[in-house]
């Protein structure tokens, strides 16, 4: 997932630059970010503490159909309400864990907390239905039947869970994803 | 070092199971400050470690950290302080350099967005069709640059001496339109083929041998390709076949890993969601399906369709190169126009060999696939991989006895017969372009018509990712084989390439839809690198090394004109530093050790034991990996756990 495809910058924000140490982008994209965000604030130049709501980040086009939209909000938001709105920091968290430089530990390790929609720390049965009904649409012809939902997870636990605990935990998930070289952004 | 490393990793990772919200370590009953005990712990020791380290390595440390950015801006500012009162003798110099150095590297890293071509538009095609069809074009890339370089030096050393010293433009006829089509008339003088160079030393301050320069160039790049075609293989090869232990075939890796996120356009993503249903429920069936064995008479008749199908396939192979073969040694068409060289009609009959081998590459593809619908396979994959497998015995079957035409027949039959392979070479190449062209306006944007209004159930076609790339990889077989006929032919592949990018790209997106089982794209991409080194690489690599090598020059053109095979240059330069003793042990190397059997005899037993070492120890590593598995199953089992759920454990009548 990608905002800098084809959009220009115009600004500059010398405070901004210590951001680009802690971060995955580089220094125009941090400075494109602040952009973005601040159009999303509706007000240029906003405090940087100041927080969106998560129905205005959704609004950005390439979060719009993505099915995983509201995890992603909710994984990267650091407020006490659990509202999953952003603060500029966490937006920058968002983009970095994306952006084509991030490590893959690191991808692997926010797309673990994507898919535990429960947030306990493992990928149970449950977390694993949900992911599967987020995944496959909901026609009536592309959803899966019970039976074949039951096989499908006894055949994902059967190959990912190594402790055989019945779940599988950010150890596990990070070792599928380091066999399988498909794993793409 | 790495010790460090794996125990950083894991403090990291038991810090970020520690999450935010707190709700795992309720059940644990740790109270609220054990908890912020171990954490504090936790962040000392990471502290220590970082600070410990150099200041690069601490960088992307911090980086790679899954936690939350304000998390991350604190430790920095601990470890930053930490080294502050450590650091008793200031080492300005050495710090403010590796300071400029890393701010460079970022003004590098932000700069390069706008120095790679086509970054922008990638972006765009991977946005909308996914990850394989964007490899379809980062090979296009790819092969680009390969063209792009081998221009720039066969210009740079042997054209740009050719033309300013010893201009021997003789063009028998004036320009005409149709030499773009045949290369010959007007260009067949000129520096694009072989004959129009001489092989004089030319006179300057350094003298200039353009034998060697010819010999030499054309050798480097082709050495520089080929170490680039095995580097390239062998990391692909690294990442995409990792060891397989444990079961591995299944949903898991489609379900957690290969959804991608980097699509963003609303109908792609409703499109990948129906496409993995698919995929899923098939993957089941399948795996139902290995249970029920086939009974014998059913196996019987599949192993059958199959033996028919490859006999029809090869059968189909070895009837086109027979045709090919005996139209090229047909006098009538194909060289009177080496006796008549001002004739437009016997000019234009050198375009029938070209024409009728694009369309056997056209037609017989097609074929190919309706020959594969009368059998069934269980997998999938396995109708991609041997589709591919036939097609390439097509095309290399082609390309070997076009090979064998030109250096066992035509070298008797023509004066000046390596230009006659160069102007072949063009205009295979030609029209293998027009071809294409005529393939995108009739193959996609007709059908794309006729599947959306004509007949609906055909649908709007898919873009086929195997055979784009087998065209490509054919196409750059023939340039390759061509570049020692014809130095210039980069500069039309070059052009070529530029032209179908634009072109696939505009097609892509009016025309076709990505394809449907797009899983296990990495391993199709190993495929096709490895496709381009072994037949198309090697063969012509072999190719020129055997005209090189065993082939008598013509003696009326070309710069080795006079000897007995264009290697005796070699063997003359090397005779002719054999006398100064400054130079004499170059002559003693290539004497003594390259010219032995012995010394090939030894490297090869070496790189064997090598090898031999190398696969006991995968295969031990993949014997211990099974003990650990073995291992954290009996760990799991051996400890108590908490159960969250014990209150569903009581019987009932508590």
């Amino acid at each position: 997932m990608d905002l800098f495809a084809q959009k220009k910058i115009q600004s500059t924000e010398p405070i901004l630059i210590p951001h680009g140490e802690l971060t995955f982008l580089t220094k125009q994209e941090i400075l494109l970010a602040h952009k973005i965000f601040s159009e999303l604030q509706g007000r240029e130049n906003g405090p940087y503490s100041a927080r969106v709501t998560m129905e205005k980040i959704l609004t950005l086009p390439e979060l719009k159909s993505n099915p995983f939209r509201k995890r992603i909000c909710h994984v990267f938001s650091t407020s006490d309400m659990k509202d999953g709105s952003l603060s500029f920091e966490d937006f920058l968290d968002l983009l970095s864990a994306f952006s084509d430089s991030a490590t893959l530990e690191i991808k692997s390790h926010y797309a673990f907390r994507i898919f535990d929609f429960d947030d306990d720390g493992t990928l149970d049965s449950r977390d694993l239905e949900k992911l599967v009904n987020c995944l496959t649409g909901e026609t009536d012809d592309t959803r899966l039947t019970a039976e074949e939902m039951r096989q499908l997870i006894s055949n994902i636990l059967e190959e990912s869970d190594i402790d055989k605990d019945g779940t599988v935990n950010l150890s596990e998930f990070q070792h599928v994803i380091s066999r399988s070289p498909d794993f793409v952004r | 070092m790495l010790r460090q490393i794996y125990d950083q990793s894991s403090r990291m990772r038991r810090m970020s199971v520690f999450p935010q919200h707190g709700a795992a370590l309720g059940h644990l009953g740790l109270s609220a400050n054990e908890i912020r005990q171990e954490v504090e712990n936790n962040t000392s020791e990471l502290v220590s470690d970082l600070v410990n380290q150099s200041a690069r390595a601490r960088f992307q440390a911090i980086r790679s950290l899954p936690m939350p950015f304000s998390e991350r801006k604190i430790i920095r500012n601990r470890v930053n302080s930490v080294k502050q009162s450590k650091t008793i003798i200031p080492t300005n110099c050495g710090q403010q350099v590796s300071r400029s150095f890393r701010r460079f590297r970022a003004g590098l890293a932000s700069a390069r967005q706008y120095l790679i071509i086509w970054h922008d538009t990638l972006k765009d095609i991977g946005g909308r069709f996914g990850t394989s069809v964007l490899s379809y074009f980062l090979f296009l890339k790819w092969l680009l640059k390969f063209n792009l370089f081998s221009l720039i030096i066969n210009f740079c050393f042997i054209t740009i001496p050719q033309i300013v010293h010893a201009p021997n433009i003789s063009s028998v006829t004036g320009f005409r339109g149709l030499e773009l089509l045949t290369g010959v008339g007007y260009f067949n003088q000129t520096v694009l083929y072989y004959g129009g160079y001489n092989g004089e030393v030319i006179v300057s301050k350094p003298g200039y041998n353009m034998q060697l320069a010819y010999f030499f160039t054309i050798a480097a790049y082709l050495v520089l390709c080929g170490v680039s075609l095995i580097y390239s293989m062998s990391r692909s090869f690294q990442k995409n076949f990792v060891l397989d232990t444990g079961p591995v075939s299944g949903g898991a890796w489609r379900l957690l890993c290969s959804w991608d996120f980097s699509v963003v356009n609303e109908k792609a993503i409703q499109y990948n969601k129906n496409n993995l249903a698919i995929q899923l429920k098939e993957s089941l069936s399948e795996r139902l399906q290995e249970k029920n064995k086939m009974d014998l008479s059913d196996r019987i008749k599949h192993l059958s369709l199959n033996v028919l199908a490859w006999l029809l396939s090869l059968g189909l192979a070895v009837g086109c190169s027979a045709g090919i073969y005996f139209l090229g040694t047909d006098p009538e068409l194909a060289f009177s126009f080496n006796h008549s060289p001002n004739d437009l009609t016997a000019e234009a009959s050198t375009l029938l060999l070209p024409v009728v081998v694009s369309i056997i590459n056209l037609i017989v593809p097609i074929l190919y696939s309706l020959i594969s619908k009368i059998e069934s396979y269980s997998n999938p994959r396995a109708k991609i991989y041997i589709s591919i497998v036939r097609n390439v015995i097509l095309k290399m079957s082609i390309l070997g006895i076009l090979c064998f035409y030109w250096l066992d027949f035509v070298p008797n039959s023509v004066s000046c017969w390596e230009s006659f392979v160069g102007q072949s070479v063009y205009r295979l190449l030609i029209f293998d372009f027009i071809f294409c062209l005529i393939g995108i306006f009739y193959g996609e944007f007709l059908l794309n018509v006729i599947g959306t209004r004509c007949i609906q159930s055909l649908g709007v076609p898919e873009f086929d990712i195997a055979r784009n790339v087998l065209d490509l990889i054919y196409a750059q077989t023939l340039a390759w084989i061509g570049i020692y006929f014809s130095p210039l032919l980069p500069v039309m592949q070059v052009l070529k390439l530029f032209i179908i990018f634009y072109l696939k790209k505009i097609s892509l997106s009016m025309n076709c839809q990505p394809p449907k089982h797009s899983g296990r794209a990495a391993q199709i991409q190993t495929v096709f690198i490895a496709l381009l080194f072994f037949p198309s690489f090697v063969g012509a690599l072999s190719m020129v090394a055997f005209t090189v090598w065993s082939l008598k020059p013509s003696s009326e053109c070309g710069p080795f004109q006079g000897l007995d095979t264009p290697f005796h240059t070699i063997f003359s330069w090397t005779a002719s530093i054999q006398g100064p003793s400054e130079t004499n042990w170059v002559w003693w190397i290539f004497e003594n050790i390259l010219r032995s059997e012995l010394f090939y005899y030894l490297i090869s037993l070496i790189i064997l034991v090598i090898t031999y070492f190398l696969w006991q120890i995968t295969e031990g590593r993949k014997q211990l990996i099974n003990t650990l598995r073995q291992q954290i199953v009996n760990d799991y089992d051996q400890t108590p756990h908490f159960n969250p759920n014990w209150m569903n454990t009581l019987p009932l009548d508590m």
